[in-house]
């Protein structure tokens, strides 16, 4: 009799669409973020990738995967400004104009950018290198910074943040991740921070970092007029305008000019600005870029 | 009385007092580089052909005369057996209007007349820097100050040493080395 | 977790960011991917959002079918997708396509059987991009557009690319035609290039400002959009697949296209 049961309690076709542990995941809120990525079944899996996604070594690969470009933070005397173009291109293709590059890491800060003067706390992010892997893996170290507040009762540092992705990014060495970021937040225990991390594994901590293809020129404005003694408002447009002679000399960088200023207390959005506007002003009003004509 | 000013580096190499300009007529300076070998050998070739016209007509040519004389050349090479690579910027003053010019040539014969110009990995630091600094009416004084954040800037992040640059200058009295301090630190923040 | 771990360190490996442009393009006999062609299109307005597709199905310069609806309801009820509130379109590899949108499906249906409640549409943007990460490595080949209605009632439009990377957008064109139809949607939708009339003088005209449009005003651009796409690609074409999400549910229609 139980056989019988057996027999008939099951459906028939159990088998033909997901399977009980595929469905208990699917239950699952989330994903647990332990390494379930799905591998194509090939020996060298870092060449295929390539094969099918670098568009750099391959430009006629059949998947183009968005890629973000020039970024920056320096520390300066009131704390660290963080600056980004807007900019997403798949090959030649402008993906996008109105990319936020600069992503908020932390559990009280996440959602909508506010537009508020009030500091929002917890650390800011950079996006450079593939979209994807920054936006998935600045999302998972907020979900590890969270669960070190909860845990400790105290926010991460900075140097633990970035510590927790450089671990990350070095796991997948060679599995073709593409990113480079920044990590940027004052903390009790550290003052203002700032660290490099990318793909490779590196990370270092240090005062001015320029990421992405358009990194050169936004060094060259930098260094030039770089002072740690620069006023609030001064390290603003110095970043501006570092973001913008990028955006003027590449041309994987471009779109809107985002700017963000972390103090003690947390951080300041200060506008996502079309440079296009921004850039006649300069050249009109302080005589800049005398390679471009203004005439009609 | 303003002039322009042309700038040239000693890129990769281990000569250290390396002169990589040749003057072509008593107002038009060229700077070279690219392929070893090919720069000196086209540079002092247009040399003497800039020399024998002037021995000819008993007259100067222009900058931009120079320089489309210049790109002719390269682009013809370009479709020879064995084309030079040469990248080229070319300063000058205008004998008769006395306006001083620059022009950007490189080694596929792409020439542009420019307020300002780089080659090689330079650009990538210093266009951004002239962007942002230069001016039309820019005087020596003012350049050199901005050539000085240009090497600065270059000493800062190329991880090359190129050995000090060489400065000279075009004014309407002809071409003229300026002393430059080489020996400046610049500090990265 | 340790599988993944262990890989070897001896091989070498490029970015984007470092590879050589000069580098050989490596050989595979593993090509799991084909383009099936065609084209998509959202656009969002103050209380709706629309999604849109052509029907065409391409491998090539062959056409299989004239009618392979790109856009699906997400979490309905049944079969028809009765009683959903979340719309997704995919183009690019049609049967990674169909096997996302079936993931998705699964996903937010029981979402809503555990949770007593339907799923946000953020929510559902959030997790449509995990779901494109965990295949990272070997990615779904499709652009996916998801589109609902937010909190507020307002339309809401995410456009993703291939590994999940994700940004709500006003509107947005995907797949074979995205190249012609987005110079067009970033003109009439969000007004790109368009100057208030005698606003000031050379550099000091005036940008116009993007605000919603009216619905019908949408629906005409979307068939415009690709009317046009039809004249100049030859993988768009056959029909016109319209959804369109309001307060009052989903609305579906098809428009005919050119056949040649």
């Amino acid at each position: 009799m139980d056989k019988l049961v057996a027999q008939y309690s099951r459906p028939q076709h159990q088998n033909d669409f997901y399977s009980e542990a595929e469905q208990q995941e699917l239950t699952e809120g989330m994903p647990p973020l332990s390494l379930k990525f799905a591998l194509p079944p090939v020996d060298n899996r870092a060449a295929f990738l390539r094969a099918m996604t670098d568009d750099h070594a391959n430009p006629s690969c059949p998947i183009k995967i968005a890629h973000g470009t020039t970024t920056l933070a320096f520390r300066f005397q009131g704390g660290i400004i963080v600056c980004t173009d807007s900019r997403a291109t798949a090959g030649n293709w402008i993906a996008s104009q109105t990319v936020k590059k600069v992503i908020p890491v932390s559990r009280l800060s996440r959602g909508e950018d506010k537009p508020s003067n009030e500091p929002t706390p917890g650390l800011l992010g950079t996006m450079a290198g593939g979209a994807a892997d920054c936006q998935y893996w600045l999302r998972y170290l907020s979900q590890q910074c969270t669960l070190h507040e909860i845990r400790h009762k105290r926010r991460i540092t900075v140097a633990a943040a970035s510590k927790i992705l450089a671990n990350l990014t070095y796991s997948y060495k060679g599995y073709g991740l593409s990113m480079g970021t920044m990590l940027a937040g004052v903390t009790p225990q550290e003052g203002p921070a700032l660290y490099y991390i990318d793909s490779d594994g590196t990370r270092l901590p240090g005062n001015m970092f320029c990421v992405g293809s358009g990194q050169t020129f936004a060094y060259g404005v930098l260094d030039a007029n770089y002072k740690y003694d620069l006023t609030e408002q001064e390290a603003l447009d110095l970043g501006r305008r570092a973001i913008l002679a990028a955006m003027h000399r590449d041309a994987y960088s471009g779109g809107f000019i985002n700017c963000y200023h972390v103090k003690e207390e947390g951080w300041v959005h200060h506008g996502f600005d079309d440079m296009n506007p921004i850039f006649w002003k300069t050249k009109l009003d302080r005589g800049e870029f005398s390679n471009v004509t203004s005439e009609l | 009385m303003a002039a322009s000013k042309a700038v040239m580096r000693g890129p990769t190499i281990i000569k250290a007092e390396d002169d990589k300009t040749r003057q072509l007529n008593p107002h038009t300076l060229m700077a070279f580089s690219g392929e070893a070998g090919d720069t000196v050998q086209f540079a002092e070739f247009i040399q003497a052909n800039i020399k024998l016209y002037s021995m000819r007509n008993d007259t100067e040519l222009s900058p931009a005369a120079v320089s489309n004389f210049v790109r002719g050349e390269l682009a013809r090479s370009l479709r020879s057996r064995s084309p030079y690579t040469v990248n080229l910027l070319l300063g000058g003053l205008d004998p008769v209007t006395e306006e001083p010019s620059l022009y950007w040539v490189d080694y596929l014969a792409s020439l542009a007349p420019v307020p300002y110009a780089a080659h090689g990995y330079a650009q990538y630091y210093c266009l951004s820097l002239l962007d942002k600094h230069h001016n039309p009416n820019i005087s020596l004084e003012e350049g050199m100050k901005l050539l000085e954040m240009c090497t600065d800037e270059l000493k800062r992040r190329l991880p090359i040493d190129y050995k000090g640059v060489l400065v000279k200058v075009v004014t309407k009295d002809g071409v003229k080395e300026i002393p430059f301090d080489n020996d400046r630190v610049a500090r990265s923040a | 977790m340790t599988s993944l771990l262990d890989h070897s360190r001896g091989e070498t490996v490029g970015y984007s960011f470092s590879q050589s442009t000069a580098a050989p393009v490596r050989q595979h006999g593993f090509y799991p991917y084909t383009d099936n062609g065609g084209s998509t299109l959202g656009i969002t307005g103050s209380d709706f959002a629309i999604l849109a597709g052509d029907t065409r199905s391409t491998s090539g310069y062959n056409i299989n079918s004239r009618m392979v609806p790109k856009v699906f309801k997400i979490g309905g009820e049944d079969e028809t997708g009765e009683g959903a509130h979340i719309i997704l379109s995919v183009v690019g590899f049609a049967a990674d396509g169909n096997a996302l949108k079936e993931r998705l499906d699964a996903v937010v249906k029981m979402y809503k059987y555990q949770h007593g409640k339907s799923m946000s549409v953020s929510a559902c943007a959030q997790r449509l991009s995990t779901i494109l990460y965990g295949k990272r490595f070997f990615p779904y080949y499709v652009h996916a557009i998801l589109a609902g209605l937010d909190e507020e009632g307002k339309g809401a439009l995410y456009s993703y690319d291939p590994v999940g990377s994700y940004e709500r957008e006003q509107c947005r064109a995907a797949g074979a035609a995205a190249s012609l139809i987005m110079p067009f949607l970033d003109n009439q939708v969000n007004f790109k290039n368009q100057y208030i009339p005698g606003s000031g003088e050379g550099h000091a005209l005036e940008q116009k400002k993007a605000e919603p449009l009216p619905q019908e005003t949408v629906k005409q651009l979307v068939r415009d959009a690709f009317t046009s796409a039809v004249e100049r690609h030859i993988e768009v074409g056959d029909h016109l697949q319209v959804m369109i999400i309001t307060s009052n549910g989903i609305e579906e229609v098809f428009h005919p296209l050119k056949k040649d």
